[in-house]
C-alpha cells in the first residue's frame, strides 16, 4: 500500500488510515494535498500514490470519519476536499493511543536486543 | 457490530451507483489534472506532463476498480453479477433448470405442506389480543393432567390468584338451535363469564363485548361466519333479537372472523353469558358442586409477572384450597400453558405424528436434493473446459464456488416458489379429510407467514447444501487428466465417488419411505375390510335435538316414535329406527357396569359403550341378535331391559348364560334380554369393546343425550329422494326443528377411516415421490456413466464383446449400487417402523410381506431405470466411439 522511497518497508495495517486522519487534523485538504503533505512531513519516507490513496479515502468516508466536499480552487478547477468529522477525531485519538502503545512496545523489544 | 453509517452508504451505493461512479470519475480526473498542472508548472511541455502523470498514476481505471472493491456495495454488486451470470447460463440450459426446479419443488412442496400443519397446530397463537400473556389453566390430581374447573374452584382462583389481571371461565361447547328467518339450524357455541372478552382482549367486529351486569341476561355475540351466512352480514344486527333454542336473545356484538374460541381446534359460532347455561343445557348436575368439572379457564398474566412466579403462586394457592376443602376438593394442583395450545391430553400423540410426517417429508427432500446434486455433477462434467479456462485466466476457486452456489441457490429458490404453489393446492385438498367427531372442529390448514419463512429458509439451506458438494468437486478438477483429454472430475481408484454415494443414500432413503408406504397401505386395506359388525351401505341418518326446543323427555320419545312410523311407511324405505348416536363416531357415551350376581369383593367393573335404541334398531343397522330377543316396545316406566354384545357377555359372565342376568351401571339396573354380535363402537382400530343397548323410551329422562337423536332409515336405493322425504316428514311434525348431521352410512364410514386414509394418502404420495425421484437418480447416474465410458464400450464391442454382455455390464453396475443400499435402508426402515405401531390397523410394524416385497419392487424399478442407458450403450457404433473426441 505504501511505498517507502529509500527502500520499501512493510508497514502495519491501518497505518495509512492514521496518516490520512492525522494529516487532515490540521485542516481540510484535497487528494493531491494529502499526498504532498505526507511526503513533506515524512521527509519523503512515505509516498502515497493514488492507487492506495483513493480506496483509503473512500473507506474512511464510508466509516464516517472524514467527509468529502466539492470546492473550487483559485483557477476555477473543481476538487474534492476532505475534512475530519467529529467521529474521525475520536477515531484519530484512538489510533494515536494504539500507535503509541505499539511504538513503545516495539521500542522496548528493540532496546532489549541491544 | 455493524456500523449503521456503513449500512447507509451500502444502501446509498446500491441505489445511487451511477451518481457515485460519476463522482469518482470526476475526483480521479481532477487529481490527474492537478498533477499535469504541476508538471507544466515545473516547465515541462503539456504533452510530456500528461505522459508523466499517467505513468505516475499507473492507470486511472485500475484506481477506480480498487475504490469500487473497497466500497461497501462491492459484495452486492458481485452478487448481482453472479446472479445475472447464473440466470444467463440457466437460460441456455432450460431443460436442466426445469427438471431441477420441478424436482426441488416436489421435495420442498411436501415439506411446506407438512409444515403448514405443524404451523397451524403447534405454532399458531390463540386469536386473541397479546396471546403470549393469556394462559389456559387446568387442574391436576396428583400431578396427573388434566381436568376442567368446578364452579367453586374457579371462584377461588379468580378471587385469590394475584398473578392474573383477569380470570375468565367458559363452558367449551353448548349446542343450540337457532331459528327465525330461514330453516332452523343447530349451531355450537360457548357460555362464558361476562369478563371473557375483556380477559382475552378480543375486539368485536361489530357492537361490543359483554358487560359485567349482563352475566345472567339473554344477550349473545355472534360468530363472524354465522353472522355472514345466516344474517347476511346485517350491519345493524346489534340490538336485534335472535331465537336460540326457543328463547329470545339480544345480539350485542359480532366476533372477528379469526375468533372461533380460544381453543385451537374447536369451532364455535356464538357466545352467551354463563348465566344462560341452564336454559341451553337443562337437566344437568348441580353446577355449583365441587364434583362437577364443567369450566375451562383462561387467565391474563399481569404485566411484569413471569410464568415462574405464576407457577409458584398457583402451587401455594392449590395447597391452601385443598386444605380448606379437603373433604370435597378432588384435584390438588394447577397447570397452565399458553392459551390456544393443543389439548394437553392429545399433545404428545399429535406431536409424534407431526414429527414422523416432518421426518418423512425431509426424507423426500433429501432424495430430491441428492438428485439435484447429481444433475449438477453431470452438468458440470460438460463444463469442465469452461472451468479450467476460467481457473487458468485467474479466477479464484472461491469465486467459482460462489458462482456455482449462486446457481444452485437460485434453482432452489425457484423450487421453493413452485413448492409453495404446490402446497397451496395440497393444503386445500387436505380439507377433504373430515375428522369424525360429534363436536364442531376447525382443522383447516393454510399456508401462512410462518410457512413462507420456513420454506424460504429450507430452500436456501437446500440450495447451499446440495450445491456445495458438487461445486466443491467441480472447482478442483484434476488438471493432469484434462491435459490428456480425459475426464477431469473422475477420481480413479475411488470406490465411493460422490455420485455413487448420493445414489446409494437415495435408494436407501426410498426403501425407508416405501416400507412406510407399504405398511400404511396395508393398514388402509385392512381397515376398510375390518368387520365392523353393522351394515356399511344403504342407511340414511339425520339428527334432531328436540330437547333444545323445550321438548320434555316424554314428548321427545313420542316425537321420535311418530316420526319413525311415518318414515317407515315411505316408499323405498325397508325399515326405520332412532338412536342417540351411530357407532364409529369417534366417541360416545360410556359407563362402568358390573353384574348383580357377582359377590362384592371380586366384582369386576367393565367400561361399556352405551347406545339408546328405538324399535327395529337391530334390523335397520344390520347387527344380528345372536341369543334372546329384541326390544318389544317396553314401557317407559316398566322394569329396564338391555341387550348386550358378545364382548360384554364374555367379560362379565365368562361361560355363564347372560340372558336374564341383571347388570348395574351408575345406579341403574337392567335385565339382559338378548345378546348381539360385536361391533366397532368408537374407532376402527379398537378391539371389540363391551356394548350395552338400552331402550330410548326407558332412559331418555334419566340420561339425556347432548348430541341430539338420530333417525336411521334403511333404504335400498335412491337415498336422495328418501332424504328429502325424510326432511319433509320432520318439518311436517315440527317446522322449527333444526336438522343436522345428515349423512349416509357410506359417508359416515368414510369419515371413520379418517386416520388410515390420511396416513395412507400422505405416505402413498411421499412413497411414490421418493420412488420416482430415486428411479430418476439411478437413471441419471447410469446414463452419465455410459456417456463417460462410451470409448471403453466401443473398444469392448470392437474386440468382439456381445451386445448382451455390454448391457449386462451396465445393468449389473446399477444393481450393485441398489444392492449396497438395501441393507442400510432396510435397517433404517425397521427402526422407523416401530414408531408407527400405534397407528397401524391389523398390521404388525415389521410386517414380513412389506419388508420382503419393498426391496424386490425397488430392484425391479432400478433395473428398468438402468435398462434405458444400457440400451443406449448397446447401440454404440464401435467406430464412432473410437473417433469420439
Amino acid at each position: 500500500m505504501l511505498t517507502a522511497m529509500a527502500k520499501p518497508t512493510e508497514l502495519l495495517q491501518g497505518t495509512l488510515d492514521l496518516l490520512i486522519l492525522r494529516t487532515l487534523e490540521s485542516g481540510p485538504l484535497h487528494g493531491v494535498g494529502i499526498s504532498d503533505r505526507v511526503e513533506q512531513v515524512t521527509k519523503g519516507v512515505f509516498v502515497v500514490g493514488p492507487g492506495s490513496l483513493f480506496p483509503a479515502l473512500h473507506r474512511l468516508s464510508e466509516n464516517g470519519w472524514i467527509k468529502g466536499e466539492w470546492s473550487e480552487l483559485e483557477n476555477k478547477r473543481r476538487v474534492k476536499t476532505y475534512i475530519l468529522t467529529a467521529a474521525g477525531r475520536a477515531q484519530l485519538a484512538e489510533e494515536k493511543r494504539n500507535w503509541k502503545r505499539v511504538f513503545t512496545a516495539m521500542n522496548r523489544v528493540l532496546a532489549e536486543e541491544v | 457490530m455493524f456500523p449503521f453509517g456503513r449500512l447507509r452508504t451500502l444502501l446509498k451505493s446500491w441505489f445511487q451507483r451511477a451518481a457515485l461512479e460519476a463522482e469518482l470519475d470526476a475526483e480521479v480526473r481532477s487529481y490527474f489534472e492537478i498533477m499535469v498542472n504541476r508538471y507544466v508548472g515545473q516547465g515541462l511541455p503539456e504533452q510530456e506532463a500528461r505522459r508523466l502523470a499517467r505513468l505516475n498514476f499507473s492507470s486511472p481505471d485500475q484506481v477506480k476498480e480498487q475504490v469500487r472493491d473497497a466500497r461497501a456495495g462491492a459484495g452486492i454488486s458481485s452478487l448481482t453479477r453472479d446472479v445475472a451470470y447464473s440466470l444467463r447460463r440457466l437460460r441456455k440450459a432450460p431443460a436442466f433448470a426445469l427438471v431441477t426446479v420441478l424436482t426441488l419443488a416436489l421435495g420442498i412442496g411436501a415439506n411446506a405442506t407438512i409444515f403448514s400443519i405443524v404451523s397451524r397446530f403447534v405454532f399458531r397463537p390463540a386469536p386473541v389480543g397479546d396471546p403470549s400473556r393469556l394462559m389456559a389453566l387446568h387442574t391436576t390430581h396428583q400431578a396427573e393432567c388434566c381436568n376442567n374447573f368446578s364452579w367453586p374452584l374457579f371462584s377461588d382462583v379468580r378471587e385469590q390468584a394475584q398473578s392474573f389481571s383477569g380470570v375468565a371461565a367458559y363452558n367449551e361447547l353448548v349446542p343450540a338451535s337457532i331459528s327465525g328467518q330461514g330453516e332452523p339450524e343447530r349451531v355450537w357455541g360457548q357460555a362464558v363469564t361476562a369478563n371473557f372478552f375483556d380477559v382475552t382482549q378480543t375486539g368485536m367486529t361489530l357492537g361490543r363485548g359483554f358487560r359485567t351486569e349482563e352475566e345472567n341476561l339473554p344477550v349473545v355475540i355472534l360468530g363472524h361466519a354465522l353472522w355472514r351466512q345466516r344474517f347476511g352480514g346485517d350491519l345493524n344486527i346489534a340490538g336485534k333479537a335472535v331465537t336460540l333454542s326457543g328463547r329470545s336473545f339480544t345480539v350485542v356484538g359480532v366476533a372477528p372472523p379469526s375468533f372461533r374460541g380460544v381453543d385451537s381446534i374447536l369451532y364455535c359460532q356464538f357466545w352467551v353469558p354463563l348465566g344462560n347455561i341452564d336454559h341451553l343445557l337443562p337437566n344437568t348436575s348441580n353446577r355449583v358442586s365441587y364434583n362437577y368439572h364443567w369450566l375451562a379457564v383462561v387467565g391474563r398474566l399481569k404485566p411484569g409477572v413471569t410464568q415462574a412466579q405464576t407457577t409458584v403462586e398457583l402451587e401455594i394457592l392449590a395447597r391452601r384450597i385443598t386444605k380448606a376443602h379437603a373433604d370435597v376438593q378432588y384435584d390438588d394442583g394447577f397447570r397452565f400453558e399458553r392459551a390456544g395450545s393443543l389439548p394437553p391430553r392429545d399433545k404428545a400423540a399429535v406431536m409424534l405424528f407431526l414429527a414422523a410426517l416432518t421426518l418423512v417429508a425431509l426424507l423426500v427432500l433429501c432424495i430430491a436434493g441428492a438428485n439435484v446434486a447429481n444433475m449438477f455433477l453431470a452438468q458440470a462434467s460438460g463444463r469442465q473446459r469452461e472451468i479450467a479456462v476460467r481457473l487458468a485466466l485467474g479466477a479464484t476457486r472461491r469465486h467459482l464456488l460462489h458462482q456455482m452456489l449462486t446457481e444452485s441457490v437460485l434453482l432452489a429458490l425457484g423450487g421453493g416458489l413452485l413448492g409453495v404453489a404446490l402446497s397451496l393446492w395440497a393444503t386445500r385438498s387436505l380439507a377433504a379429510f373430515r375428522f369424525p367427531a360429534p363436536v364442531p372442529l376447525d382443522l383447516s390448514v393454510n399456508v401462512d407467514g410462518r410457512v413462507l419463512l420456513y420454506t424460504f429458509a429450507l430452500s436456501m439451506a437446500t440450495g447451499i447444501l446440495f450445491g456445495l458438494a458438487p461445486a466443491w468437486t467441480v472447482v478442483r478438477p484434476i488438471i493432469a487428466n484434462g491435459l490428456k483429454g480425459e475426464d477431469m472430475l473422475a477420481r480413479p481408484g475411488r470406490l465411493w465417488s460422490l455420485r455413487n454415494a448420493l445414489v446409494i443414500s437415495q435408494v436407501a432413503m426410498s426403501i425407508v419411505l416405501l416400507c412406510a408406504t407399504g405398511l400404511f397401505l396395508r393398514s388402509l386395506e385392512n381397515a376398510s375390510q375390518i368387520d365392523i359388525g353393522f351394515r356399511s351401505r344403504g342407511i340414511l341418518i339425520m339428527a334432531v335435538d328436540p330437547r333444545l326446543h323445550g321438548y320434555s323427555p316424554e314428548r321427545t320419545t313420542q316425537f321420535m316414535n311418530t316420526l319413525r312410523q311415518r318414515v317407515a311407511a315411505l316408499p323405498g324405505v325397508t325399515s326405520a329406527t332412532y338412536t342417540d348416536s351411530v357407532p364409529l363416531s369417534g366417541g360416545g357415551r360410556g359407563e362402568s357396569f358390573h353384574a348383580e350376581s357377582q359377590p362384592m369383593p371380586s366384582r369386576a367393573d367393565v367400561t361399556t359403550e352405551l347406545y339408546m335404541t328405538g324399535p327395529d334398531y337391530f334390523q335397520t343397522i344390520g347387527t344380528p341378535i345372536l341369543a334372546g330377543r329384541d326390544f318389544m316396545n317396553e314401557s317407559a316406566t316398566g322394569p329396564k331391559v338391555a341387550i348386550v354384545n358378545q364382548a360384554f357377555a364374555e367379560r362379565l359372565f365368562k361361560n355363564e348364560n347372560p340372558l336374564g342376568q341383571r347388570v348395574t351401571g351408575r345406579g341403574v339396573t337392567y335385565q339382559i334380554v338378548g345378546v348381539a354380535k360385536n361391533i366397532k363402537a368408537r374407532f376402527l382400530g379398537e378391539d371389540f369393546m363391551p356394548v350395552l343397548y338400552r331402550s330410548l323410551a326407558q332412559d331418555i329422562a334419566g340420561d339425556p343425550s347432548f348430541t341430539g337423536y338420530r333417525i336411521m332409515v334403511r333404504c335400498e336405493r335412491d337415498p336422495g329422494a328418501v332424504g328429502s322425504a325424510l326432511r319433509r316428514e320432520i318439518h311436517a311434525l315440527d317446522p322449527t326443528l333444526a336438522i343436522f348431521d345428515a349423512e349416509t352410512i357410506e359417508e359416515h364410514l368414510r369419515d371413520a377411516l379418517f386416520l388410515p386414509r390420511l396416513a395412507g394418502t400422505l405416505f402413498g404420495t411421499f412413497g411414490f415421490l421418493g420412488l420416482a425421484l430415486a428411479a430418476v437418480g439411478i437413471y441419471g447416474v447410469m446414463n452419465s456413466w455410459v456417456s463417460r465410458r462410451t470409448r471403453e464400450i466401443g473398444i469392448r464391442l470392437a474386440l468382439g464383446a456381445r451386445v448382451t454382455e455390454v448391457q449386462w455390464l451396465i445393468v449389473r453396475q446399477g444393481m450393485l449400487l441398489t444392492g449396497f443400499a438395501v441393507i442400510p435402508g432396510l435397517a433404517a426402515a425397521w427402526a422407523v417402523a416401530k414408531l408407527f405401531t400405534s397407528v397401524l390397523y391389523g398390521v404388525r410394524p415389521h410386517d414380513p410381506p412389506t419388508f420382503a416385497l419393498v426391496p424386490l419392487f425397488l430392484a425391479a424399478v432400478a433395473a428398468i431405470a438402468c435398462w434405458f442407458p444400457a440400451r443406449r450403450a448397446a447401440g454404440t457404433e464401435p467406430l464412432d466411439a473410437l473417433r469420439h473426441e
